[in-house]
């Protein structure tokens, strides 16, 4: 086994943001007008750290880091503004060689549905090696060989007579550990799980993000972990970004957004997750719907669902929920919110 | 709720079995796919029992069978007191008209060529008699308005709907026909959590209102400990444990049950961590080849030879509820979400 994939690699010192994404913008050009899916996120993530991004269907969540994979579908998707840096670098400004070079060392990612993401006319341990056929150069009878170690590692029993299978021989659960195999295989800084869990059963879902924690502290990657699932996130997150209409609304601590939300939407939220001894009483949901991102409303793009919107003469100077829109600022360190009554509502 | 009243819908070790067919010309069963396989379940008015388990565990085909959408390979579904497949043409249409039910997928289960009202006022076709002919655009509008829809909508098409919307469509149909128990199978899981919610507290009012008995079928524990006032938890075919909600909930006796309720994450972040994780390790056997004595046995930490020769039934083990394992063991879960 080659050291890359065992030892930890520890780049920068720990703190130094491995993945910054700054103001990114990203549209889609349809024939029936433009849709902004993502409008202006923020965020970095560190070495060793897991960022999750919390988001209902239609948030922006998995256009954003298709963004920073560099699997947008372009055309009808541009990415409009913004830029994604890795140590520094613009991966948006590097050549498209370079790009490819960083996709699998550098930014590796695990998708939702293993299934359709697989390719059905080639052997897992084949989609496995690759990855080192690719990039390293390997012969074939290495790559099969780090596929089979590979396998091991993500718990795949018998990995040496399966090495040869092909994806519609495996159950949901060992899919997606052959997934996060070949996201694995070149040990990335930062692997992107986008919706990892979601499309398995609960007691399969508690073994693959325990999978997922095991393998993150053993090679001190960067996770950024996109989902709807709030129990989720609070078990493996160490900060949250809540996306609404392609935009973060709240980020910070787990600890501190789920204990204090600073948001509406947050709160909004929390509230319409079924909780325990609740039999008998109503939820209190968020009225309506997400909103349509073709057409996303002036002002703050929430204020339509939002209990606490102050509109016309009700609202401060400056802060219309329906005219300004809210920037997502710092309200306390390390905590911001995209709320213009934020401190009014939720206090310091 | 009450054990006293009748209940008004009994399944009796109802078992569905589906053959395996080898060949195209000289087909020959080769197998049996044992999607339900003697399950029992009671039903009382106005009550919501609650059916949790994860995919491929059969809880979709008892929704199914239930529906008379399939026929059982055997056991009984008995309606207030009658056989239903002992029922003749009059009485089998009354039975269709009392229990109807919400699917999942509101996306699939509605046709995209007729409008909402047409959608809603189709069963009145079949069952003239519910609904006079006058009244019926009159009633849409109702039923439109009872489920938290603009009744001004009835001419618009299912795709002009969102998801939570189009299952409030769903709701409207099932509720047409006046019925007495609803089947729900997931009817939330394919929502988002803030629509979710909203279509649960509808069909919380709907109850209240109407009193309705529901099936809810769901593999989400908080989404059925929610609603459910009893539940049964299955497991490859088989209810594994059943009781009140607090029974199987707060003092669980099957380890299947025990490592469920364990598998979901929970939401304080005060409380990660808190929780002992039981991670079952290895998938759900093939329901074509089942394992034999116990089916949980092959993931099953507890497993002894017994679990092997013998097939536990479902019975009171001292819990105070019916659990299927030869070890069963109350735990106290304290919940911490």
């Amino acid at each position: 086994m080659s050291e890359t994939l065992t030892t930890p690699q520890f780049a920068g010192s720990v703190g130094v943001p491995v993945l910054e994404v700054d103001d990114l913008h990203v549209e889609f050009r349809t024939t029936y007008g433009t849709v902004s899916a993502v409008n202006g996120i923020t965020y970095s993530v560190n070495k060793g750290e897991t960022l999750a991004i919390l988001g209902e269907s239609g948030s922006g969540k998995s256009v954003s880091v298709q963004a920073v994979m560099g699997i947008l579908d372009t055309p009808p998707g541009f990415i409009t503004s913004g830029s994604i840096r890795f140590h520094g670098e613009d991966i948006l400004k590097m050549s498209s060689h370079k790009q490819r070079i960083l996709r699998g060392p550098g930014i590796a990612m695990v998708f939702q549905d293993a299934l359709s993401s697989l390719n059905p006319v080639f052997s897992v341990g084949h989609q496995i090696g690759e990855m080192h056929r690719a990039h390293q150069g390997a012969s074939r009878r290495e790559a099969k060989a780090k596929a089979i170690e590979l396998m091991e590692r993500v718990g795949i029993p018998a990995a040496r007579e399966r090495v040869n299978d092909y994806p519609h021989q495996f159950s949901g659960g060992m899919r997606q550990r052959v997934m996060i195999a070949m996201a694995l295989a070149l040990d990335p800084e930062i692997l992107i799980a986008d919706e990892p869990t979601t499309a398995l059963d609960v007691t399969v879902q508690a073994q693959i993000m325990e999978l997922l924690s095991d393998l993150q502290a053993d090679t001190g990657m960067g996770l950024i972990l996109i989902t709807h699932d709030l129990g989720v996130v609070n078990e493996v997150a160490d900060r949250v970004a809540v996306m609404y209409a392609g935009k973060i609304v709240e980020s910070g601590t787990i600890d501190e957004v789920f204990t204090s939300p600073t948001h509406p939407y947050t709160a909004g939220l929390m509230s319409s997750v079924p909780q325990a001894e609740s039999k008998g009483t109503r939820l209190n949901p968020i009225t309506g719907q997400p909103p349509n991102l073709a057409a996303i409303p002036a002002g703050c793009s929430f204020h339509p669902r939002c209990p606490h919107a102050r509109v016309g003469s009700a609202a401060a100077p400056g802060r219309d929920c329906a005219v300004e829109v809210p920037d997502l600022r710092e309200v306390r360190p390390g905590r911001k919110s995209g709320c213009h009554y934020s401190e009014e509502l939720y206090g310091e | 709720m009450s054990d006293s009243r009748e209940p008004i819908l009994v399944i009796k070790d109802l078992v569905k079995h589906f053959p395996l067919t080898s060949g195209i010309v000289f087909r020959r069963t080769v197998g049996q796919v044992q999607a339900v396989d003697g399950v029992s379940l009671e039903l009382y008015p106005g009550e919501t029992m609650g059916l949790v388990g994860e995919s491929g565990c059969g809880k979709s085909t008892v929704s199914k069978l239930m529906m008379g959408l399939t026929k059982p390979t055997s056991g009984q579904i008995i309606f207030e007191g009658k056989d239903v497949a002992g029922m003749g043409r009059r009485e089998l249409r009354r039975y269709r008209r009392q229990v109807q039910i919400v699917f999942q997928d509101p996306y699939a289960s509605l046709n995209p060529r007729m409008t909402v009202g047409n959608i809603v006022a189709e069963a009145w076709e079949i069952h003239p008699d519910v609904v006079p002919k006058k009244e019926r655009s009159r009633r849409v509008r109702e039923l439109l308005d009872l489920v938290g829809l603009n009744p001004d909508y009835v001419n618009r098409y299912p795709h002009q709907f969102s998801g939570g919307q189009r299952q409030r469509i769903g709701v409207a149909r099932a509720l047409a026909l006046r019925p007495s128990v609803l089947v729900c199978d997931e009817p939330v899981s394919a929502l988002d959590v803030s629509v979710q919610a909203q279509v649960m507290n509808l069909l919380e009012d709907l109850q209240d209102e109407l009193g309705l008995s529901y099936l809810f079928i769901a593999h989400d524990l908080s989404v059925v400990r929610h609603l459910s006032d009893r539940v049964a938890v299955m497991y490859l075919g088989r209810i594994v444990e059943s009781g009140s909600h607090a029974d199987v909930y707060d003092r669980p006796a099957h380890p299947y049950t025990q490592a469920l309720l364990s598998a979901v994450p929970v939401h304080e972040p005060a409380l990660r961590g808190a929780k002992e994780r039981i991670v079952l390790t290895g998938d759900v056997p093939s329901p074509a080849n089942p394992p034999s004595g116990c089916r949980f046995r092959t993931r099953c930490w507890k497993a002894q030879q017994i679990c092997v020769d013998e097939d536990p039934a479902l019975t009171d083990r001292g819990q105070g509820h019916p659990s299927a394992c030869h070890f069963a063991e109350s735990v106290e879960i304290v919940h911490v979400d």
